[in-house]
């Protein structure tokens, strides 16, 4: 795999020397940010990217979900060799018996411009926690990569206006229409063949067609009311990113209240969906109930990743580090037992701290002067961006790639995993309104990833191999802006943090 | 009052035949059955599969159905219209300088209702998600449209039948019972919700019948005037659901839409029909000792009747589907759609308890009340179907 600089001058992710551009993707991105974004794993920043194996099959799929819940997702997947014959798509939901009981799935569509890229659409019908199951079949064989998928509805329709005067038209027409039908009952449709209709069965059909008026735009007044109503609701069933309390107390102790502001749907016969959020429910990623990220605003340059303890149910409370004062941004992430990740919100004016030490993983920087490919790290290290100096551009899925140099140059060893993983990536705008939290896998909780597969909530017990000197994060900028990229990776037992700047076209 | 019940010997009606019988009769009559398995398909459709798309052979049905109509329409009141000799602008009237039959008129209209609901509901698919609830406003759109296009064939076609004589009339009469059956077809799909099983011991299930059953089977009566019309329009809902429900499963079928809480073979048939034909039947019955009442009191007589005779007979019906009894290809209520949660009461054979006694009660008022309303309505409708001619 390597990352490539296309003709057009973005970057674009390449595996086995295939783009993972795709003018479609582009397409789908356009109609996407055609809305008004919202987030619930992350930020303003809906896409899912996820890379995996089937199998022997490696895979790279991005998922762009349907803005409105019950509707249509789309999935792309690029395979990393040319040896896959047939792809397969089927959601499902995470929990519950609909989990084990699959509808037919789907074969998706090989790209005709590309054969290692396939297409599919995912019928999305509920709100809540769906995992995709992904079956490839080939010429080693089948296997199978399930990749979760948390589907809210995040937008409120709005009529455009050629539309709205087309149906004003149309249902002007069809109110002139019943009147006059009415009329004409009333006036002529008894009268025998070849009849005129008298003054007296004229006045007649006037006065039926004055009734008729005043019912139908009655009829217009409550159906307008009706679909008032219906706008309210699903305004209400709206996924609204979480905005948490936060508040310091006796000297570094940073309390954290969480926030749960969405209803869930009840039907009609008074059953709350099974994917109702609560907050009693939460599980651990990476052994972590919660992962905090801190970042003061707006230089970007005190960066933390916390783990605070949970005290009660929605509470959370950390000791916070020796900081600087500032304006912090805060991120939390959290998973529900359903597999539904949420990232709550906040910010707070903090006083310049002396604080506790850091300990477990919490980790970060009070001082991080962002590069734009070479970043020091506070060891001697140094980390490497790798990319050309092409731009990057929006709503292209790049796969981001860190190498981590020794004080000589040469690549480091004694790499550890950090939270079971070779690093996590924080992509955060310098408005802070974009926020993603990124794994070498990509883009989902690995919670929610372990749960999607079958195994265990708790990813303590995670361990691979050491990873190497180099690590790697598949992600897409929802639009375009400056951002910040927050990489950490764990060298001989210590967390280092690097910090790099991007500009986004 | 009523004069034209029972003027139709059998013995007459036998020599009826089809020669003279208007083509855009017959048209209508396609179009509305075309529209009818259509309806009932696409419900089926979406419990067993799940997923559609434009092209749907139910779809196409209803399409052609309406298609048919507009066809139909277009083509009488443009010849109507520019065509001043013409018997058929004799028999015409004017709606803003166009002219043509009435019937034409509406089912016109209907296609235009149907036609705007299209962009308008995809909107709203955009807006609010993929069919969110049955009843949406676009959906009543299309299906006033509908009920334009079915009434509007069947207003032409009574006219028709009323300025015709002898075996043609005949004829046209039982083409209007079958439209009248029908229509009481398509009446029934916006209640199918509240009439499944699991309700039929709920007051909702009864209100939902009483506003506008009636209305149908009395105008279909009164504006053929056969004797046994109200139980042959019954009659011809309740052996097209039956049909449907021994004829759908039939066919292969699996979901293409999550969650499955079914596992699905073949395709889901709607429900048993609702016992509409034996109050229907006895109002036929009853109704020649009631020719001597005023409009009101026929209402309130016999719309009492009807209610209390569908309830006294849909609740042990209702029961006995709750049994395993019922559980065989005839009665068909272990056909569930896949969306069907194992805990639900369709599942479970149970009964909804969602209403207080005192929502019962009124529930129950509402469905004598609005039976009553619906025919007295009925009786107003049918009896001007009857003097239709244009």
């Amino acid at each position: 795999m390597t990352l490539a600089a296309k003709s057009d001058g973005s970057h674009a992710l390449r595996i086995a020397g295939v783009s993972f551009a795709h003018p479609i993707k582009l397409l789908v991105f356009t109609l996407v940010l055609s809305f008004p974004l919202a987030s619930w794993a992350h930020v303003n920043s809906p896409d899912v990217y996820f890379d995996g194996y089937a199998g022997k099959y490696h895979l790279l799929v991005t998922i762009t979900p349907p803005p409105v819940v019950p509707g249509i997702a789309e999935i792309q997947i690029r395979c990393a060799t040319a040896d896959v014959q047939q792809i397969k798509v089927l959601p499902l939901k995470m929990v519950g018996v609909a989990a084990e009981l699959a509808p037919t799935p789907d074969v998706a569509e090989r790209s005709q411009s590309d054969p290692h890229v396939f297409h599919g659409k995912l019928w999305i019908m509920t709100r809540g926690s769906w995992k995709i199951q992904i079956q490839a079949e080939g010429a080693k064989g089948a296997g199978e990569l399930f990749v979760p998928l948390p589907a809210v509805s995040t937008y409120s329709g709005k009529m455009h206006a050629a539309l709205g005067a087309l149906l004003a038209v149309l249902g002007f027409v069809l109110v002139a229409g019943i009147v006059g039908i009415v009329g004409a009952a009333a006036r002529e449709a008894s009268l025998p063949s070849g009849h005129e209709p008298a003054a007296e069965e004229r006045r007649r059909g006037y006065r039926r067609e004055a009734i008729a008026v005043v019912l139908v735009l009655a009829a217009i007044v409550l159906g307008d009311r009706w679909w008032r109503a219906d706008a309210a609701t699903n305004a209400r069933l709206n996924y609204k990113v979480p905005h948490l309390t936060a508040e310091l107390r006796r000297g570094s102790l940073l309390d954290l209240r969480l926030a749960n502001p969405n209803v869930s749907e009840v039907d009609r016969y008074g059953v709350v969906s099974a994917d109702k959020l609560v907050l009693n429910d939460l599980v651990p990623d990476h052994g972590h109930l919660m992962h905090l990220f801190l970042v003061r605003m707006p230089d970007m340059q005190s960066f933390w990743h916390l783990h605070p303890r949970q005290t009660s149910e929605g509470n959370f409370a950390v000791d916070l580090p020796a900081l600087a004062a500032g304006h912090y941004q805060i991120f939390a992430d959290i998973v529900h037992h359903t597999g539904f990740p949420e990232t709550q919100v906040g910010e707070i004016d903090l006083p310049a701290l002396s604080g506790s030490a850091l300990s477990g993983d919490d980790a970060g920087d009070p001082d991080l002067a962002p590069s734009a490919t070479v970043s020091q790290l506070r060891n001697g290290d140094r980390m490497v961006w790798e990319h050309d100096s092409s731009p990057i551009k929006a709503n292209v899925p790049v796969w981001f790639r860190f190498r981590v140099e020794d004080k000589d140059g040469r690549p480091a060893t004694g790499m550890e995993n950090y939270m079971g993983i070779a690093g996590h990536a924080a992509f955060i705008s310098t408005d802070g309104k974009v926020f993603a939290h990124v794994h070498p896998a990509g883009s989902v909780s690995m919670a929610a990833e372990m749960m999607a597969e079958g195994a265990q909530h708790d990813m303590s017990a995670m361990q691979t191999a050491p990873p190497g000197p180099e690590v790697t994060f598949p992600y897409g900028f929802p639009h375009a802006g400056d951002y910040r990229i927050f990489v950490q990776i764990k060298r001989a037992g210590k967390i280092e943090t690097a910090s790099f700047s991007a500009h986004v076209n | 009052m009523n004069t034209a019940v029972g003027t139709l010997a059998p013995a007459t009606s036998r020599k009826a035949t089809a020669a003279g019988t208007p083509w855009t009769a017959w048209a209508c009559t396609v179009a509305s059955v075309s529209i009818a398995v259509g309806l009932y398909w696409d419900i089926s459709w979406h419990m067993s599969i799940g997923r559609d798309t434009f092209w749907t052979p139910a779809h196409l049905l209803i399409q052609f159905g309406g298609l048919m109509t507009a066809m139909i329409c277009g083509w009488t009141i443009f010849g109507a219209t520019f065509r001043p000799g013409s018997q058929l602008r004799q028999n015409s009237v004017s709606i803003f300088g166009f002219r043509g039959p009435l019937g034409a008129f509406i089912a016109a209209w209907g296609g235009l209702a149907m036609v705007t609901s299209a962009p308008f509901d995809d909107w709203w698919h955009n807006a609010y998600g993929l069919d969110v609830k049955i009843l949406s406003p676009p959906h009543v759109l299309l299906a006033i449209g509908i009920a334009g296009i079915v009434w509007g064939g069947l207003i032409l076609t009574v006219a028709e039948m009323n300025r015709a004589e002898g075996a043609r009339r005949i004829y046209l009469q039982r083409m209007m019972l079958l439209l009248g059956g029908f229509a009481l077809l398509h009446s029934m799909v916006p209640r199918l919700e509240y009439t499944s099983r699991t309700f039929l011991h709920s007051a909702s299930a009864y209100a939902s019948l009483g506003i506008g059953v009636l209305l149908v089977l009395e105008a279909g009566a009164r504006a053929t005037g056969h004797r046994w019309a109200r139980t042959i329009i019954a009659g011809i809902y309740s052996l097209f659901v039956l049909l449907m429900l021994w004829i759908l499963p039939l066919f292969p079928a699996t979901p293409k839409l999550g969650p499955v809480y079914q596992p699905i073979t073949h395709m889901v048939p709607l429900p048993f029909p609702i016992m509409l034909i034996v109050p229907a039947f006895l109002l036929d019955l009853m109704w020649p000792r009631l020719n001597h009442f005023s409009r009101w009191q026929q209402s309130i007589i016999a719309g009492a009747v009807f209610m209390a005779v569908l309830i006294a007979v849909e609740w042990p019906t209702a029961t006995f589907l709750n049994s395993p009894a019922a559980r065989n290809w005839f009665f068909a209520p272990n056909n569930f759609p896949y969306f069907a949660q194992p805990d639900s009461p369709n599942v479970r054979y149970i009964f909804r308890q969602t209403e207080t006694v005192a929502q019962f009660w009124s529930g129950m008022t509402v469905a004598f009340v609005s039976s009553m309303i619906s025919l007295w309505i009925g009786i107003v409708f049918g009896e001007w179907l009857r003097r239709v001619k244009r």
